[in-house]
């Protein structure tokens, strides 16, 4: 029995058992605050049976038999031919992996906050998670859009609920962005499913077996867009990146962590599963576009971030750029180019993860993200600040850390192949250092502009979660080797069922 | 033509003596509880005869009924909605408490009747006093709306007058498809010989002219908004619901599931473009929740059309999940809405009194959006798969047009479906603690049935288009014809 569908469907249940604890100790004490702890608590165990069953699926596996760790196999829907068909390879575990990491830091350091309904919240926030986990594990296209669609819901209800003050205008245009795009992309699902049917004669979802269909170049490459884009609003790259801002702002912390840490990663991992892996020609033929689009992202979200006063809005557009990066390495066509871009993928969504809780925590304690309005942490919040700091400092791109090797493997694979775009992207990372640095600045070195009474430094145990963090990052930027073997995308032709070691060391 | 054995689907005369026997009951004496209680026995049983007749079946298919499994699954959907409809009309706070109103479930089993009727009709004649039967009691339940009474009456007029111009413009179709063929088949005229070609094709416009009328797609749509704002918030469900899945399936048996003749094909096409893209233009700016329900429903006619156009393997499945979908959700959805009105509160339709619903009634309000993504077509309600299957039909057809208004209309409609919820997730302005908390009931289980229904098909919707029905059987019927000819 695989363990994959109770991979995705323990957050879910998890969740729903959180909200009924929520529910049954409202009806029956009166007295709230240790009510609340309960559906916290057991949110946290659902988490941590969540890492423990991960943890079997990562170890339990000492004779592997092929590059995919798990596949899983039930008929849904037989007269379409969609079945629930789940696959682990390593990309899928590195990403369910850093899902579960920054979903423990929103645990422990953002989600204590929420005090209104909180119970539904921990509900939407874990079936999120299903959404996410079910997104990196689907290899049946129709569950995978599923999935798609089913984690818009719960983030549209977090922002529009728990977000601050334009919450429900950002909300709508997340999901309208994000549903609109996904609606292309189911056009191309259905587009190859039928011709798959077309030629062969089976009607299936399956993408091993579509992965086979004989295409022309034009409607690969129509196909190919249809997925593109569908990833590209996600990621975000720069054209359609206009919810991304307003979404990141407005969402409550632990929803921020969410979205930029995990949300965009799956435009990321469907960008190389689908785009490169179904449509390799079609992507070859792309590329020079793709590329071009990614050192767009790179530069105008570097740009934008230098001039933004809002914190969380600065981070939001460093996240832009940093996902250029991503583009630009998967569609540089070089193994190591994709290596960079996971490598990229797994740091960004921590460090982000990390400052968008920094920018939460200062949020709390002074009540706005004007760094006009706060200045001056270090003195007064020192263990907060130095977090901050690291994590900018990640941001930008230090060597030593995970963002750096993720962003030198991919300026190093796109030298090969156009030395101008790499050369035009190193000025995105002059732009990192500026904008990180102006934020340094003016919130943790500055003259101090607020009531010091107001500031309360993050007690030790927040801080032992963020050195953990730190700790990961830091191993991603000096020994990355491990992570670049392992999280690369499985071959398509082979299933957990053969056996075939296709590994490069 | 017709012979001493008549062949008759039993649902038909089950309804009409029940209505007979209510009627007599009405007249010995009244009571507004037995009626509607007689009202859904006799739909029950209806509906415990659905796949049985009386008589033969003729061999050449010149009677006055069908029944086959699209009539059965239309009639059964037909009468589920029936009685969600009287279990919502049931203790129905707008009525006036001064007089009985045991004439509205009658005038609900007679629509009903109606409905039937086209829905298992072969024959022209049979269509027509359907729809007649069906358009009069509407007129008669459109009217049941006390509070405003002028908005009742004006809404009942000029569903009188339109639906008469219409029934008009069909009967004339009937008539000159009579004068080509000579017969009454209800199907499309086949010219033999020496008559004009443009008879017969007089006749087939005319008569979609009628259908579409009935049907409200865009060009003949403008009475919909109005009557059913007018109309009482169950009554209009009614019209959303039954009287669309019975014209929708008539067109079906009508047409059959073939390929369109070319100028059918074009005149289909612009029909989809215009409804889906009218539709949901026009209801982003509404105010009212009945006549933003009255805007979405004629964009789903327009996504079911699409499936309507293109014939092929999975036709069938996209419509019939596509009609159980909208069916469902939106009879759920009007449910909702009737649980929200109350003599306290009559004005319950207006979108911007259900401001923080999600804080006085989370039950309600999270069924709600369930029910109105499942409109919108996003997981996990049964409206995702039906939309995906709809998309799936035109990707199989190459109907790219289609295709993109389908996209552009969806979106349209997921920001004013999103834009309710974002209504309900709003704080209310002040505490309302003369908000009614108490809900009927029957209102209550009717919602939660829907919204299992809803979630279930979502989630396995294999059994949901697992009896697949061979949409219609008249066209091998058809062709045959076409080639002795």
């Amino acid at each position: 029995m695989s363990p994959l569908p109770a991979l995705v469907l323990l957050p879910i249940m998890g969740g729903g058992l959180a909200w009924l604890t929520e529910r049954i100790q409202l009806h029956t004490a009166t007295t709230s605050p240790p009510s609340r702890n309960a559906s916290w608590w057991m949110m946290l165990a659902t988490l941590i049976v969540e890492t423990l069953l991960l943890a079997g699926i990562t170890f339990g596996h000492p004779t592997r038999t092929g590059p995919w760790l798990e596949h899983f196999s039930m008929p849904w829907i037989p007269t379409m031919g969609i079945a629930v068909r789940l696959d682990l390879d390593g990309l899928s575990l590195s990403l369910i992996w850093l899902s579960l990491i920054l979903c423990f830091l929103c645990a422990c350091l953002a989600t204590r906050q929420v005090t209104v309904k909180s119970g539904a919240f921990y509900f939407l926030f874990l079936m999120t998670l299903t959404g996410i986990i079910g997104t990196f594990v689907a290899t049946d296209l129709f569950l995978f859009f599923f999935f798609w669609e089913l984690m818009l819901v719960p983030m549209f209800v977090l922002i529009a609920v728990w977000g601050h003050e334009d919450r429900q205008r950002a909300a709508l245009k997340f999901f309208m962005f994000t549903q609109g795009s996904g609606l292309l992309m189911l056009l191309s699902i259905l587009g190859l499913v039928i011709t798959h049917d077309r030629e062969t004669g089976v009607l299936t979802f399956d993408y091993f077996a579509l992965a086979q269909t004989p295409l022309s170049p034009t409607l690969s490459m129509l196909l190919m867009l249809g997925f593109f884009i569908a990833f590209a609003v996600k990621l975000p790259v720069v054209p359609v990146h206009v919810w991304l801002p307003d979404a990141h702002t407005q969402a409550p912390t632990a929803a921020s962590v969410l979205l930029a840490g995990i949300l965009l990663k799956t435009g990321g991992y469907g960008m190389i599963r689908f785009n490169v892996m179904l449509f390799p020609d079609a992507a070859i033929h792309f590329a020079p576009i793709a590329m071009g689009l990614g050192v767009v992202g790179v530069l105008y979200g570097a740009w934008l971030s230098c001039a933004q006063n809002d914190i969380k809005r600065l981070i939001a557009y460093s996240s832009i750029s940093h996902m250029g990066f991503v583009v630009l390495g998967i569609f540089t066509g070089s193994r190591l180019g994709m290596q960079g871009a996971i490598i990229q993928m797994l740091a960004h969504g921590l460090s982000a993860g990390a400052l968008f809780l920094i920018a939460g925590a200062i949020q709390d304690r002074l009540h706005t993200r004007d760094m006009h309005r706060i200045g001056g942490l270090w003195a007064a919040m020192p263990r907060l600040s130095a977090s901050g700091l690291f994590f900018a400092v990640a941001s930008l791109g230090m060597p030593g850390l995970g963002n750096f090797t993720g962003e030198f493997l991919v300026l190093l694979a796109t030298w090969p192949v156009s030395p101008a775009i790499a050369t035009l992207t190193t000025v995105g990372l002059v732009l990192a250092a500026i904008y990180a640095l102006r934020m340094v600045n003016r919130v943790f070195l500055a003259a101090p502009r607020v009531d010091p009474l107001l500031l309360k430094d993050l007690p030790a145990r927040q801080t032992a979660v963020f050195a953990c963090v730190m700790i990961f990052l830091v191993v991603l930027g000096l020994y990355p080797q491990p992570f670049m073997i392992f999280s690369g995308p499985s071959p398509l032709s082979v299933t957990a069922t053969t056996s075939r070691e296709d590994h490069a060391p | 033509m017709i012979g001493h054995d008549v062949f008759l689907p039993t649902p038909l005369p089950v309804l009409c003596v029940g209505i007979t026997v209510m009627l007599a009951a009405t007249a010995w004496r009244r009571s507004v509880d037995r009626s509607f209680l007689s009202g859904m026995v006799t739909l029950l049983l209806a509906l415990a005869f659905v796949g049985h007749h009386t008589g033969t079946a003729p061999d050449n298919g010149d009677s006055l009924f069908i029944q086959d499994r699209w009539t059965n699954y239309t009639a059964i959907l037909i009468m589920l909605s029936s009685m969600c409809i009287l279990l919502m009309s049931w203790r129905d706070g707008t009525h006036d408490r001064t007089t009985l109103v045991d004439e509205y479930p009658l005038l609900c089993m007679l629509g009903a009747l109606g409905a039937l009727t086209m829905v298992f009709s072969a024959n022209y004649m049979p269509f027509f006093l359907g729809l007649e039967i069906l358009g009069i009691s509407l007129m008669g339940l459109v009217t049941f709306r006390h509070r405003p009474v002028m908005q009742g009456c004006e809404a009942a007029m000029k569903y009188l007058i339109l639906s008469g111009v219409s029934s008009a413009i069909l009967l004339f179709g009937v008539g000159l498809a009579y004068g080509v063929t000579g017969s009454l088949r209800f199907m499309p005229p086949i010219t033999t010989g020496d008559v004009s070609p443009a008879l017969p094709v007089a006749a087939t416009v005319m008569i979609l002219i009628g259908m579409f009328f009935k049907l409200s797609v865009v060009p003949f749509h403008m009475w919909l908004l109005d009557v059913m704002e007018g109309a009482p918030v169950p009554v209009a469900a009614f019209l959303a619901v039954v009287s669309k899945i019975a014209i929708f399936s008539a067109l079906v048996r009508y047409f059959g599931t073939g390929d369109q003749p070319p100028f059918l094909n074009d005149i289909l096409y612009v029909v989809i473009i215009l409804t889906i893209i009218g539709g949901n233009l026009l209801a982003l700016r509404q105010t009212s929740f009945t006549r933003l329900l009255a805007c979405s429903s004629i964009a789903h006619v327009g996504y079911l059309l699409i499936a309507f156009l293109c014939p092929g393997r999975l036709q069938s499945g996209a419509i019939t999940v596509y009609l159980a979908a909208y069916t469902a959700s939106t009879l759920g959805v009007f449910a909702i809405v009737t649980a929200m009105i109350t003599p306290e509160r009559p004005d319950g339709t207006v979108i911007a009194q259900w401001k923080g619903l999600f804080f006085s009634h989370p039950f309600l309000a999270s069924a709600m959006s369930l029910m109105l993504l499942s409109l919108a077509g996003i997981p996990p309600g049964i409206g995702f798969f039906a939309k995906f299957e709809i998309a799936a039909t035109g990707v199989e057809h190459q109907r790219n047009l289609l295709l993109g208004v389908l996209i552009i209309g969806s979106i349209i409609g997921l920001y004013y479906y999103l834009n309710i919820i974002r209504v309900m997730m709003t704080a209310p302005p002040l505490p309302s603690a003369s908000l009614n908390r108490h809900v009927r009931p029957e209102l209550m289980a009717l919602v939660i049935v829907l919204t299992v229904i809803v979630v279930i098909g979502g989630l396995f919707p294999a059994r949901a288009i697992h009896p697949l029905l061979p949409v219609s059987p008249v066209v091998p019927a058809m062709q045959n014809e076409m080639t002795m000819h």
